[in-house]
């Protein structure tokens, strides 16, 4: 058999798990809750369905397909999608403190959901207006990097930074003349982020970005690897460099203002993730990609489904990814001795 | 494969012409040393060289063709840099560095194929650092890393490797390490141009050398003709003495810096070294060369019919017992022409030369 010594082995089991453990965590989260059911009941009425057969316990099938399952994919996907854009970030800019928002899309993604709060628009509106948003602050970053005489990456990092304050000044402004009986509560909450606006109708305007910049940054995984190099040593890879930071760029834009879009902002996914999944198998983005896509996914829909069950009333999203991300972090700062990617 | 400068010109926004009118060419096998003072412009000859800055004037040409013309992976396929050993923003294992020098190889999308892994391992295995392939690149020596980035560079199969300051920050061993990985890649054709810091390792390894001076000139030429006391007093302003070591096998050069001189002003250095040998004595010397590497036996020839002139007899007879040839030169010549011719023999691998000098 032929060793491939020039990468960590991850063996065929673990890559059996990275696979199945979403599926798994995603079966057991949608029995959990006040109606609630066991895996294998859960499994039972989805194979009904998907079968075609009568289904004997029809609250179980609202609450499954109407309620649960769309907010689970939500999850699925948004864990996925902020874990492969914080990955393929901190790749991007040799930095392993770069987060999906570092080019201020979330800041903009949020600015543009806050306007159609404060407009009172349509939710769905809402989730256009965001996506929009994000995108558009990406855009600006990169126009504002490119302006001036240096086009590094550093300029760029800064250019978000600003942009991103100036996003986020913006949106206490509209705090601040917002009605503070109807609007301010749902600007606040939406701000904080959550998972309980999930529908279908959400999901067929936000998946489609999400999934697509999923699937560009797995194809280019192995390339992301040449992007921490120095710039003389990632162009002596023969790479089109420009070409492969655009794509980067634009896959992790699409899928962090789709994910802002759908959910609000959430936090520490895109940080902590592709930390743990580097600490198990090694800087090699081949492998680091995958990974952030199971292991986030997984996270996800576990930090969603405490935020749903764990009080009667529901808690923000952000508030549980921060409480469980800190300290983590925490451990993990101290566990290495420092940052490395 | 040829590659060549065409009259470079290079300075950095407005400012003064850090180099100025740079021409040279290496063909396959060769190895050009860069030398030159601090800020004198070797990392932006070798930046400007690879495409990395643009000339200001003049082009960088392989087989002819402006580098420019190139795509980044036709070009890239053919060269290969590699970059001081500095530890990297990414804890890589020194096998996941190798291979991403096959990125010119395959296409932005695809991933690397079995054959590039192969590729990969052969260029570890090439330099005996296959032991290392598992370990992180944060936990390497010096050495150890500067081996993995020429691995690196190698992987790429390249048939021009561009090096910038190879054996700096490396110790005794591990210099000689990496000096004569690069005599080995350049006797199986691969080129190497490199840049350092030490004359004694441009004139015992590389057959020609480009010595850069402070006013943006260069001159290129056989590395016994361009090191010379003086161009080390004009070009670094250090006295120094060029001396010969002889052992039982071979004779060695080396330069032993005296002390720091004021360097001449740049209008005051001589834009060719003078050709001080025609008013020097001649002397009679006994060149003896025992050959080893039959490959060496033509290079021989070529060198000592340069000379012919100065050849006042020759003999030479085969040992086919051990498969050897000896030769026996005398030659008649200024003491300087015997001294490089020497040197130049003794270089050619597989090669053991003494000279043997008359008193007057």
């Amino acid at each position: 058999m032929h060793l491939d010594t020039t990468s960590r082995r991850v063996s065929p089991f673990t890559w059996a798990l990275l696979i199945v453990l979403p599926l798994i965590t995603a079966c057991i989260a949608l029995g959990i809750g006040r109606y609630s059911l066991t895996p294998v009941e859960t499994l039972t009425v989805i194979y009904r369905r998907i079968a075609g057969l009568p289904i004997s316990d029809a609250n179980a099938a609202i609450v499954l397909f109407g309620i649960r399952l769309p907010r689970v994919l939500l999850a699925l996907l948004v864990g996925a999608g902020l874990s492969a854009a914080g990955t393929a970030f901190q790749s991007l800019f040799a930095n392993p403190l770069a987060t999906p928002d570092t080019l201020g899309v979330a800041s903009g993604a949020s600015l543009g959901a806050v306007v159609g709060l404060f407009l009172g628009v349509s939710l769905i509106s809402v989730q256009l207006l965001a996506l929009a948003g994000g995108l558009l602050a990406v855009a600006l970053t990169i126009l504002v990097s490119r302006g001036g005489r240096s086009r590094g990456i550093i300029t760029m990092v800064l250019s978000g930074m600003i942009l991103g304050s100036l996003f986020s000044a913006l949106i206490s402004l509209f705090k601040y003349v917002a009605d503070p009986e109807s609007q301010l509560p749902s600007i606040t909450y939406w701000l904080m982020g959550s998972l309980n606006t999930a529908s279908y109708k959400n999901l067929i305007l936000g998946a489609p970005f999400l999934i697509a910049g999923i699937l560009m940054l797995a194809l280019l995984r192995w390339r992301l690897n040449i992007l921490p190099l120095s710039e003389d040593e990632a162009r002596a890879t023969g790479t089109n460099l420009p070409l492969l930071r655009g794509l980067t760029v634009v896959s992790a834009t699409m899928i962090t203002a789709s994910a802002v879009s759908m959910c609000g902002q959430v936090g520490w996914v895109g940080l902590l993730i592709p930390h743990i999944c580097r600490m198990l198998w090694g800087a090699d983005n081949r492998r680091l990609i995958p990974a952030s896509v199971s292991l986030g996914a997984v996270f996800m829909v576990i930090v969603d489904t405490l935020a749903r069950t764990l009080t009667a009333a529901e808690l923000p999203v952000s508030i549980l990814t921060a409480v469980i991300g800190a300290p983590v972090f925490i451990a993990l700062l101290r566990k290495t001795g420092g940052w490395q990617l | 494969m040829t590659f060549a400068v065409e009259n470079g010109v290079f300075a950095y926004g407005g400012g003064r012409r850090v180099l100025d009118g740079i021409s040279f060419s290496v063909s396959a096998g060769e190895l050009l040393a860069i030398l030159g003072p601090n800020g004198a412009g070797k990392t932006t000859l070798l930046r400007c060289m690879m495409g990395f800055l643009k000339w200001r004037a003049g082009r960088s040409t392989l087989d002819g063709r402006d580098i420019r013309t190139y795509t980044p992976d036709r070009l890239w396929r053919r060269m290969a840099y590699v970059p001081q050993a500095r530890k990297a923003a990414v804890s890589f294992t020194v096998g996941e560095l190798v291979l991403l020098g096959r990125g010119s190889r395959f296409s932005l999308f695809s991933q690397p194929s079995r054959e590039d892994v192969r590729k990969a391992e052969e260029a570890l295995d090439r330099l005996r650092l296959s032991h290392l392939a598992g370990r992180k690149c944060a936990e390497l020596s010096g050495g150890e890393l500067q081996m993995a980035l020429i691995a690196r560079a190698l992987a790429a199969e390249p048939e021009l490797l561009i090096l910038d300051e190879p054996e700096s920050n490396l110790d005794f061993r591990n210099q000689l390490v990496v000096l004569d990985t690069m005599t080995e890649l350049a006797r199986d054709g691969v080129t190497c141009i490199f840049n350092t810091h030490y004359p004694a390792h441009a004139l015992r390894m590389a057959g020609r050398s480009l010595l850069l001076r402070g006013d943006g000139r260069a001159e290129c030429g056989d590395s016994r003709d361009i090191i010379t006391e003086r161009s080390l007093r004009e070009a670094f302003g250090v006295e120094a003495v060029i001396g010969e070591v002889e052992t039982p096998h071979n004779i060695y050069y080396d330069v032993l810096p005296i002390r720091a001189a004021e360097p001449a002003p740049a209008s005051e250095i001589q834009p060719k070294k003078q050709t001080e040998e025609s008013t020097m004595e001649t002397r009679i010397a006994i060149i003896g060369i025992i050959v080893e590497d039959r490959t060496a036996a033509e290079k021989i020839n070529e060198l000592l019919h340069e000379h012919a002139s100065y050849v006042v007899g020759r003999m030479g007879m085969p040992y086919p017992k051990k498969d050897i040839s000896i030769i026996s030169v005398i030659v008649d010549a200024p003491e300087d022409v015997i001294a490089k011719l020497s040197g130049k023999l003794g270089m050619l691998h597989g090669v053991s030369i003494k000279t043997t000098y008359s008193r007057h």
